[in-house]
């Protein structure tokens, strides 16, 4: 072997070999340094502690101008709520349930009164971000009342009449009239109070259970059919989510799929920049293959003469393999050496933004990099192989 | 021809006598006929077949001598030994010995005349077990008494392997008691 290597290291250039060198460890580091600085980022968008905490969302039907007009229902059938509950993204399902009756709140302060028609509207517990209070009266009712609410009479009507603002506090204190009217007539009077305001649940919330119990009291005749539903996703970055929706022509209540159209946007810059990394490694293995070809054929007489004395195409190849193979490796090792390294100065950057991120795994790099390696390593075996057969 | 057997093949230059020994190395096929080993059609041999053959059965002394002249003499027989293991270095270098290039045994091939590379050439076709050796004038550059010591030194190693040889010469040829001369 040693004397083969003598004969058969003439002509090799130097120069040809480094700049496959560099090229290799460019295009190798873009396409690790692009996966892995994707594996970390993505915690930061989609973690319990990331950018995007809100793991519910909330979908209606579209609701266009015609079926508006012709009064089609814009509910989701059973087999909607199959569906979706059978999605991969999708951890649970909760069916937004209507009152069947007639809701009318009036409130009296101090001889003066107001009052209005409503509705009542529940979710199963689990979905509700504001606990409901453990005993009360039974003839009063807590009710849930969306944030948004508070915030739109605090700043805008309160503001403009001069009314006094209210805390989430006073609120709470105040006890409302309630009259359910059903069917037939029948009536039901309760109080209602504000246990609490909801960021999530853009509705006028009663208990689950209070909802069954009086529509089946109020309308035992009327089918409740959901308008809209609540979803309790795994992953609200998941950019499949998006998909879905707009696949089913479906809306969502608010941008809580924000953090989906960044991964997706992410994922495909990510893609962008590991394809010109794979590009330069593609072409970097062509100068290699240049190189290996110009040095077989340099040396071709030497080569021939020993296939002539007994050497098999195999021997004869495998100093030009172990020199391509372990540049291969030196390439491999020298990426990863710089990725970590490059990844250590990221990493602190993005721990000033995000705390508590939990860094990505490197296995994946790690992964790529070594079958990166195997990949070209074996194209370069096979190509040198080939080209010494044909001498 | 068969093993065990002398041959000489008797041709002025030009009339094929290196062509014929490049098509029964496998080294060229560009001919008409048929060529057979063991009743085997050798055009239809592939590589490995060829790479076996040439490692444990066909020996050839080239007419180009096929040395390496960036490699010292000694090197140039060892990379052949060392494929083959087929010959201690006592033995190898006592046809150094006999051959009167003890002393250029260090010395790098490119640096020696042809009559001593065609030497070393002889050397290193011995370094391996063989049922034909074929020798392309291997004699060109030699006088008569280095050609007498060669072509005993020949013989011996292939009647000791019971090997056929096959000789090839203008006319200048080693002196040997040939079972067939053919003349072309």
């Amino acid at each position: 072997m040693k004397l083969i290597w003598k004969l058969l290291r003439r002509h090799v250039s130097i120069g040809q070999f480094v700049g496959f060198f560099f090229a290799n460890l460019l295009g190798m580091l873009i396409v690790l340094l692009s996966l892995q600085f994707y594996e970390d980022i993505i915690p930061a968008l989609s973690g319990e502690d990331g950018v995007m905490k809100n793991t519910y969302i909330i979908i209606s039907k579209h609701i266009a101008a015609i079926s508006g007009i012709k009064g089609e229902a814009q509910t989701f059938s059973d087999a909607d709520i199959c569906e979706l509950e059978t999605q991969s993204f999708t951890r649970r399902v909760g069916v937004f349930t209507a009152s069947q009756y007639q809701v009318y709140g009036s409130l009296s302060m101090g001889g003066t009164g107001m009052g209005t028609d409503m509705f009542f509207e529940s979710v199963p517990d689990a979905f509700v971000d504001v606990k409901w209070p453990a005993h009360l009266p039974a003839d009063e009712v807590p009710i849930i009342l969306p944030r948004s609410y508070l915030v739109l009479y605090n700043f805008g009507f309160a503001q403009t009449k001069n009314l006094p603002r209210l805390s989430e506090g006073v609120v709470s204190m105040i006890a409302m009239d309630i009259r359910l009217r059903g069917e037939g007539g029948v009536e039901r009077l309760l109080k209602g109070r504000v246990v609490g305001f909801s960021t999530r649940l853009n509705t006028v919330l009663v208990p689950e259970s209070f909802m069954l119990e009086s529509n089946k009291e109020l309308a035992p005749h009327a089918k409740a059919k959901p308008t809209r539903l609540i979803v309790e996703v795994a992953n609200p970055a998941d950019d499949a989510i998006a998909s879905y929706i707009q696949a089913k022509g479906y809306e969502l209540e608010d941008n809580s799929l924000d953090a989906g159209r960044a991964t997706y946007f992410l994922k495909i810059v990510a893609a962008i920049v590991m394809a010109v990394g794979l590009l330069i490694s593609a072409l970097s293995f062509y100068i290699l293959m240049l190189s290996i070809y110009l040095l077989v054929q340099k040396n071709a007489d030497k080569l021939q003469n020993l296939r002539l004395i007994g050497y098999s195409p195999a021997r004869v190849s495998l100093p030009y393999q172990l020199l391509t193979v372990g540049m291969n490796a030196l390439v491999l090792v020298l990426a990863l050496v710089l990725v970590f390294w490059i990844r250590g100065h990221y990493l602190e950057r993005l721990w000033q933004m995000f705390p508590t991120l939990q860094e990505g795994s490197t296995s994946m790099t790690i992964l790529l990099g070594v079958a990166l390696f195997v990949l070209v390593s074996f194209f370069n075996i096979i190509a040198i192989r080939r080209k010494i057969a044909t001498l | 021809m068969e093993r065990g057997k002398l041959y000489l093949i008797e041709a002025a230059s030009g009339t094929g006598k290196s062509s014929l020994c490049s098509y029964l190395i496998g080294y060229r096929r560009d001919y008409q006929g048929k060529i057979c080993f063991d009743n085997r059609d050798i055009s239809a041999f592939r590589t490995s077949e060829w790479t076996t053959l040439r490692q444990h059965s066909l020996s050839h002394v080239f007419q180009e001598l096929r040395l390496f002249p960036e490699l010292t003499a000694w090197e140039n027989v060892q990379i052949k030994n060392q494929l083959t293991r087929h010959k201690s270095d006592a033995e190898i270098t006592s046809w150094f010995e006999v051959l009167g290039i003890a002393d250029k045994r260090d010395a790098q091939l490119a640096l020696m005349s042809f009559g001593q590379q065609q030497r070393v050439a002889m050397i290193r076709a011995l370094c391996q077990p063989f049922d034909f050796l074929l020798a392309d004038e291997p004699v060109s550059h030699l006088d008569d008494d280095n050609s007498r010591v060669m072509g005993e030194l020949m013989l011996a190693e292939a009647r000791r392997q019971g090997a056929a040889v096959v000789v090839t010469s203008i006319g200048h040829h080693m002196d040997l008691p040939y079972d067939k001369v053919f003349k072309l």
